[in-house]
């Protein structure tokens, strides 16, 4: 399909947006149901004697099964749409059975890795099953309806060669990646240690001394989603929207010339430069963990 | 027989070069692994992997829309698409990771592997906090990054192209597919040669790591992206 610029504007703003919710929800499930790398502390918690009351899935990395779930959700929407359903009634089945698909994952992945754990005595709380596996279902529906939404359109607005499962997957990959890589450092970095000073660094001798108490009770994952929610979510949101965002921007104004790549290293240089200001005003806020011994000296 | 074909014979090569720019790529992305993602190491907190992949994916996304919607375009143009989407990808990664780093975790960004950032000149060793391998995504490692994901989607572009060549006059509707598929193939292969040389963990192109385990992974993946590229034409024989 054609699209004169306005519109082609407004499809891509479309994709952001849907783009920064998947990204942001994406986090949020992988908080509350604890994946990826954050996940190795609350494996290790047990084994150090500290018994939680945390949900521990890591199905895989998360790339990997979000791109599983997205897959799935693209599949079916596919099939429904040759058997001439609405489009978003297509997505929304779609993303609604990849979800339930997921949920049957991670309740196995939680009794096997508990199960796992008998040996320090680790419990299998059957309330957190309850409460906390329908939260992971409900945030993967949300992820999945965007991704195969964004899919969708690529496939069938803006005519990419790739078929909607495909697209699903890749794009199912990248929000993982990136939902890795982003916010769940706040998870990780933050939350699970939240009993340190604020910006003391993470000694390697704190490995798996998460957290168990909670603002009220013994702390769970819906604690720590609640947490998350604030920056570590909307960060992740932001780098997925960022990326789809300006990766067809240039093209999308200036066409498939070498004037639109121009552009796109423009964008690179100003992210470099983002990066580099923030860098300096972090280090101008926090300063440095130990003086330099000349300086000591020179001071005495 | 076709594979002796000097056309066939530059496919296969230029698949092994691609796959071999995806080896390389990875070296420059500073990845941090499962430290990283509890700041307790530079880099970006998942792993190599991961991160090539997810990156060069949607430099496969943009490339591909190149390919289609521009038949002319040179190859030089379908590899900067497929460099340029990978490379945005990673730096908003990089700087939305730097924001949790900076104001979630509180923590300022050193490398511990080098004394000064070879960009800034600023010294790094005493901004890392104690009992760690340094945290958050300092210049070099940033600047290092890009290049990284570049040249990784740069060469997931460069085999799209060339299976496209291949595929499209046997297979002309499902073609894309089928070279999509396969990229992303070569992109999992070329991303888990790394793994084992750098361990987990790179901080990036100055990271003393990299010179040591780059000439035997590119060597190792040029090897394999070669066998790769010897199937990719094997399997022409059963399409028509």
């Amino acid at each position: 399909m054609i699209l004169d610029l306005t519109m082609s504007m407004a499809v891509l703003a479309l994709m952001g947006a849907l783009a920064t919710i998947a990204g942001c929800i994406e986090d949020l499930e992988s908080d509350v149901g604890s994946q990826s790398n954050p996940n190795s502390q609350v494996q290790l918690a047990p084994q150090m004697g500290f018994l939680h009351r945390i949900y521990n899935k890591a199905i895989s990395g998360e790339p990997i099964s979000n791109g599983l779930s997205a897959v799935t959700g693209g599949l079916v929407t596919t099939v429904l749409l040759d058997a001439k359903f609405y489009a978003l009634t297509a997505i929304v089945l779609g993303a609604f059975v990849a979800a339930l698909i997921y949920g049957i994952f991670a309740t196995t992945a939680y009794a096997g890795r508990v199960a796992s754990q008998s040996r320090f005595k680790q419990p299998l709380y059957m309330d957190i099953m309850r409460y906390t596996t329908p939260s992971i279902i409900g945030h993967n529906f949300i992820v999945n309806f965007c991704l195969v939404a964004i899919a969708y359109i690529q496939y069938a607005i803006l005519g990419y060669p790739f078929t909607i499962p495909f697209l699903a997957l890749i794009w199912g990959i990248s929000v993982g990646a990136i939902g890795s890589s982003v916010g769940d450092v706040h998870y990780g970095g933050e939350r699970e240690f939240q009993n340190r000073e604020f910006g003391c660094g993470l000694n390697t001798a704190l490995s798996g001394r998460i957290v168990r108490r909670a603002e009220s009770g013994l702390r769970n994952s819906i604690d720590n989603v609640w947490f998350c929610a604030k920056f570590g979510g909307p960060a992740t949101g932001i780098a997925l929207g960022l990326t789809v965002f300006f990766s067809s921007w240039p093209t999308t104004i200036w066409g498939y010339t070498w004037k639109a790549m121009g552009v796109g290293a423009i964008i690179l240089a100003v992210m470099t430069i983002m990066n580099r200001l923030l860098e300096i005003q972090v280090k101008n806020a926090y300063g440095p963990y130990k003086e330099d011994k000349k300086e000591k000296e020179a001071g005495a | 027989m076709a594979v002796i074909d000097p056309t066939m014979l530059m496919n296969i090569f230029l698949i092994g070069i691609s796959g071999t720019l995806i080896c390389l790529a990875v070296h420059f992305i500073p990845v941090g692994g499962a430290p990283a993602a509890m700041a307790q190491a530079t880099g970006i907190g998942t792993g190599t992997v991961e991160l090539a992949a997810g990156s060069g994916l949607v430099g496969l996304i943009t490339s591909s829309y190149m390919y289609a919607y521009e038949p002319a375009a040179s190859m030089t143009l379908v590899m900067a698409a497929g460099a340029m989407g990978a490379a945005i990808m990673l730096a908003s990664t990089m700087l939305a990771g730097g924001y949790i780093y900076a104001y979630g975790v509180a923590v300022p960004f050193a490398s511990a592997q080098v004394k000064k950032d070879p960009i800034t000149r600023e010294r790094q060793d005493i901004y890392v906090s104690k009992g760690t391998q340094g945290q958050g995504i300092p210049t070099i490692c940033f600047v290092s990054g890009v290049v990284g994901s570049g040249l990784g989607g740069a060469g997931g572009g460069l085999i799209y192209f060339v299976l496209m060549g291949i595929y499209s006059p046997l297979i002309a509707a499902s073609a894309a597919a089928v070279a999509g598929v396969f990229t992303m193939g070569v992109f999992y292969v070329n991303s888990v040669i790394p793994s084992y040389g750098v361990g987990g963990t790179i901080e990036g192109v100055h990271d003393p790591k990299f010179r040591r385990v780059v000439p035997k992974d590119v060597l190792t993946s040029f090897v394999v992206s070669i066998i790769c590229g010897v199937i990719a034409i094997m399997i022409t024989g059963g399409m028509s």
